[in-house]
């Protein structure tokens, strides 16, 4: 078949067509754009400064996470702790900084993010030097992470002292009208966006997550790579953790980030992730939450019981799975 | 012999199938009668597995017809066989190593009390059941035994008691004896002879051919899809067997240059190289622009030696030089840098990655070299991409295809240019032309000894042994996990190397 599409002994460089994950992104910024039209339409207050205040920071909130769990599941992994992590970080977060011992704002941040960058390296050496499925080893860390979030509180809910201004303007402040986190979920997309697709690293974690062996027959270092995608979604994990904190200013350890982790993943396959890796933009992750984000003020401002958001939320993930696997199907065919 | 008046129980008449790009069989005739053991030989890809395929009802002739007991039969789908008396017992076992062993042999066809819709296992007769097939296959154990607790040959064992179980009348064996001991390879031909004297018919396929001569009374030897001779009784003899299987010419098409092989200073010296699948400490060298063909059955060790050079599997103990530097490395990566290259056995589950743009998997292994780190020049990749695209002629709409769509031949030319754009000083290659057409081959052939003429150690793996004999300046043959013995020069020819095959001293 291919061979007679050849061209005598010169073989072009153009790719036919979109690629599956492009399509994918397009299909879902414009589910997107079709549920904030809707919604709106229905009661414009959805349109209201303070309304979309609330959508655009819990959107960065929850892409940050989503994003570090969508390289996780790229390079053929997944990590479940994620929502336990979220609860068991911000629990720290706000024990150190009423700690007099720590009184720096930067001294905080930093033992935070290292703190996640050690369970990230745990999980990576667990999985790829002790083989252990992710699953596993994510799931004990979901376990694990929740009940000692709740031991060292005693089980109480932690809030920070109304005297760290810096902190709590990093996940309630806005600048220009727009909330703080969007800005840094700018300035940690960006970079993590360039790694995943521009350097060498990163086109090695798209290689293993569709193919171990073949990466490891290259002569590619899969044990470790594959470890800095555990700790790259732990460290991204870690900022969402701190905002989530920071906005909601008091932790309860037994319901902080419940579910995170589901988010995480549900975002990653709306935003054409393969969970078997390999695929996957990051961008389409950010539109994923947002889509998810929306639909529960949709659920609001549509007048339907609060209750069914999860229900509209997994309909909405199980259509999209659908379709994409028809129109996937019917490209294979023609 | 004695049973040459019955009918034939399966009788298979002027057989032909063809393979894009393969005859596979042609006018091919096997008789098996009852309470007859008839062996098939011939080198691997002479159209055993082909012939056993359509006997088990997973492919379908295109010539000939198929008679059993006298009747012509269509063996249409497997469960068709199964029905008519076939069962075919593959080289891989098919058994739940969680299930017990009558659990396994009743698998499907649990006998039952109650009703239709809500049955509950008749435990009692599933047992008694097994007992009986187990003492006509000889194993003495409980029937309750868990499959995963046996050993290779007594898992054979239920196969064969599974077939039974399905009245089956024409039992065929492929490869059965390939991965057990001795001990339990002769308790099994000890079986299979007393399930032959109560009358089943039975087809047997083996590369051991001691054994062969040992079990069968009649042998067919195939060749290249021909029917090239038939064995009976007195005259069965690894000799004759080997002959007929081998007797044919070498096609010269494998020209190559004359160069210097500087086998001095060896490209890759191995000594005293042990690991897990080594029967014995493993030494032999590669000279700079040399090509060591490595031959030998398919088991003999030679995947496992090509793993542990390309630092997959763990090395236990010796010494590997490359280029005359003794060299240390656990991973591939490290066997990389040591200016290793490997191309492997299976393509799809080791050489590339499938859903790739074939450019991408190309530049696989040296990328990290295609600018700075941790940036890669895209223009770079293009361009080596496609200057290796073009001196491999591989074929591809562009070079941003998915390398899964392209033919089997240009995914491994894909294979070989990701190697070369390392720019190796030892070059393993694990079957480089399977499952691939003859034009791609020749390329491959091509490419192999322009690498050589570079100075370039070749280490050759091959199951063909036309290739083996064609390509190689010296033959290294392992059997059982260890060197059997070399062949260099005039000593190369088929004889010489089946006999080491089989494990015949040199």
């Amino acid at each position: 078949m291919t061979d007679e599409r050849s061209t005598e002994n010169h073989v072009p460089n153009t790719s036919s067509g979109w690629s599956d994950v492009t399509i994918q992104v397009v299909v879902m910024l414009s589910l997107l754009a079709m549920m904030i039209v809707t919604t709106s339409f229905v009661d414009p207050n959805f349109l209201t400064p303070g309304s979309l205040r609330s959508v655009l920071r819990d959107t960065a909130i929850w892409s940050l996470f989503a994003l570090g769990q969508a390289v996780v599941i790229i390079a053929g992994g997944i990590d479940l702790s994620v929502g336990s992590m979220i609860c068991f970080l911000g629990v720290v977060a706000t024990m150190l900084l009423n700690s007099p011992a720590v009184n720096s704002l930067m001294l905080m941040l930093f033992s935070v993010i290292a703190l996640a960058a050690a369970v990230g390296a745990i999980h990576g050496i667990l999985v790829c030097f002790a083989r252990l499925q992710p699953f596993l080893v994510t799931l004990c860390s979901l376990l694990i992470f929740r009940g000692l979030a709740r031991v060292i509180t005693n089980d109480k809910t932690v809030s920070y002292s109304s005297e760290h201004e810096l902190f709590e303007f990093l996940g309630s402040g806005a600048w220009l009208g727009i909330p703080i986190p969007v800005f840094i979920l700018i300035a940690a997309l960006c970079p993590l966006a360039i790694f995943m697709h521009w350097t060498v690293p990163g086109r090695y974690l798209y290689a293993i997550g569709f193919n171990v062996d073949a990466a490891r027959f290259s002569g590619v270092r899969v044990n470790l790579l594959r470890t800095v995608s555990y700790v790259l979604c732990a460290i991204m994990t870690a900022l969402a953790a701190m905002l989530e904190a920071s906005h909601v200013v008091s932790v309860t350890p037994s319901n902080a980030g419940l579910a995170y982790e589901m988010y995480g993943i549900t975002g990653a396959v709306l935003g054409g992730c393969a969970l078997r890796g390999g695929r996957g933009s990051l961008l389409g992750v950010v539109i994923g939450m947002a889509i998810l984000r929306v639909i529960k003020s949709a659920v609001i401002f549509l007048g339907i019981n609060t209750y069914w958001t999860f229900t509209v939320t997994g309909m909405v993930l199980l259509t999209a799975v659908l379709i994409d696997s028809l129109v996937r199907h019917q490209r294979r065919q023609s | 012999m004695m049973n040459t008046l019955s009918p034939s129980r399966v009788s298979l008449q002027a057989i032909g199938k063809s393979f894009p790009g393969v005859r596979a069989l042609d006018n091919v005739t096997v008789e098996v009668a009852a309470g007859q053991i008839v062996a098939i030989v011939g080198e691997n890809g002479a159209g055993k597995s082909t012939l056993l395929k359509i006997l088990g009802g997973i492919h379908q002739p295109d010539q000939g017809h198929v008679f059993i007991d006298g009747k012509p039969a269509d063996l249409l789908s497997v469960r068709r066989s199964m029905d008519l008396g076939i069962s075919l017992i593959h080289q891989e076992l098919n058994l739940a190593d969680n299930l017990s062993i009558a659990e396994n042999i009743f698998l499907g066809k649990q006998p039952y009390r109650g009703s239709r819709f809500l049955p509950f296992t008749n435990r009692s007769m599933m047992d008694r059941d097994s007992s009986r097939l187990m003492d006509l296959v000889g194993l003495k154990l409980s029937p309750q035994t868990l499959v995963g607790s046996l050993s290779v040959g007594q898992c054979q064992l239920v196969e064969v008691a599974k077939a039974l179980s399905q009245s089956a009348r024409v039992l065929i064996f492929d490869e059965p004896t390939s991965s057990l001991s001795g001990a339990e390879s002769g308790r099994l031909m000890e079986q299979i002879k007393q399930l032959r004297n109560q009358g089943t018919g039975i087809l047997y396929v083996s590369h051991r051919l001691n054994e062969v001569c040992q079990l069968a009374d009649k042998v067919v030897v195939l060749r290249d899809g021909q029917h090239v001779g038939t064995l009976v009784g007195d005259d069965i003899s690894e000799k004759q067997m080997i002959s007929l299987m081998v007797g044919r010419d070498i096609k010269q098409h494998y020209h190559r240059s004359g160069h210097e092989i500087d086998r001095q200073q060896p490209a890759l010296a191995v000594q005293q190289l042990r690991y897990r699948a080594a029967a014995s400490p493993i030494s032999f060298s590669v000279g700079r622009g040399e090509i060591v063909g490595f031959a030998g059955l398919v088991g003999a060790g030679r995947t496992e030696l090509a793993r542990v050079l390309f630092g997959i599997d763990p090395i236990l103990g010796g010494q590997i030089q490359i280029d005359g530097r003794p060299v240390r490395y656990r991973t591939p990566v490290g066997a990389v840098e040591a200016g290793m290259a490997m191309v492997p056995e299976d393509r799809k589950a080791h050489g590339l990655v499938l859903p790739m743009p074939l450019c991408r998997n190309i530049s696989l292994t040296v990328l990290s070299r295609l600018g700075s780190w941790p940036w890669y020049n895209r223009l770079a990749e293009t361009q080596l991409a496609r200057c290796l695209a073009n001196e491999l002629t591989i074929r591809a709409a562009s070079l941003q295809q998915t390398t899964g769509l392209l033919s089997g031949g240009n995914q491994q030319k894909v294979v070989l240019a990701k190697w070369l754009a390392s720019k190796p000083r030892v070059f393993v290659l694990d079957e480089p032309t399977r499952g691939v057409d003859v034009g791609a081959k020749s390329e491959i052939y091509r490419l192999i000894f322009e690498l050589s003429a570079k100075g370039v150690g070749i280490m050759m793996i091959s199951s063909e042994m036309e290739e083996i004999i064609g390509i190689s300046d010296r033959v290294i043959v392992m059997h059982e996990g260890s060197i059997q013995g070399e062949l260099t020069g005039d000593q190369i020819n088929e004889e010489a190397v089946m006999s080491l095959a089989i494990g015949a001293a040199a």
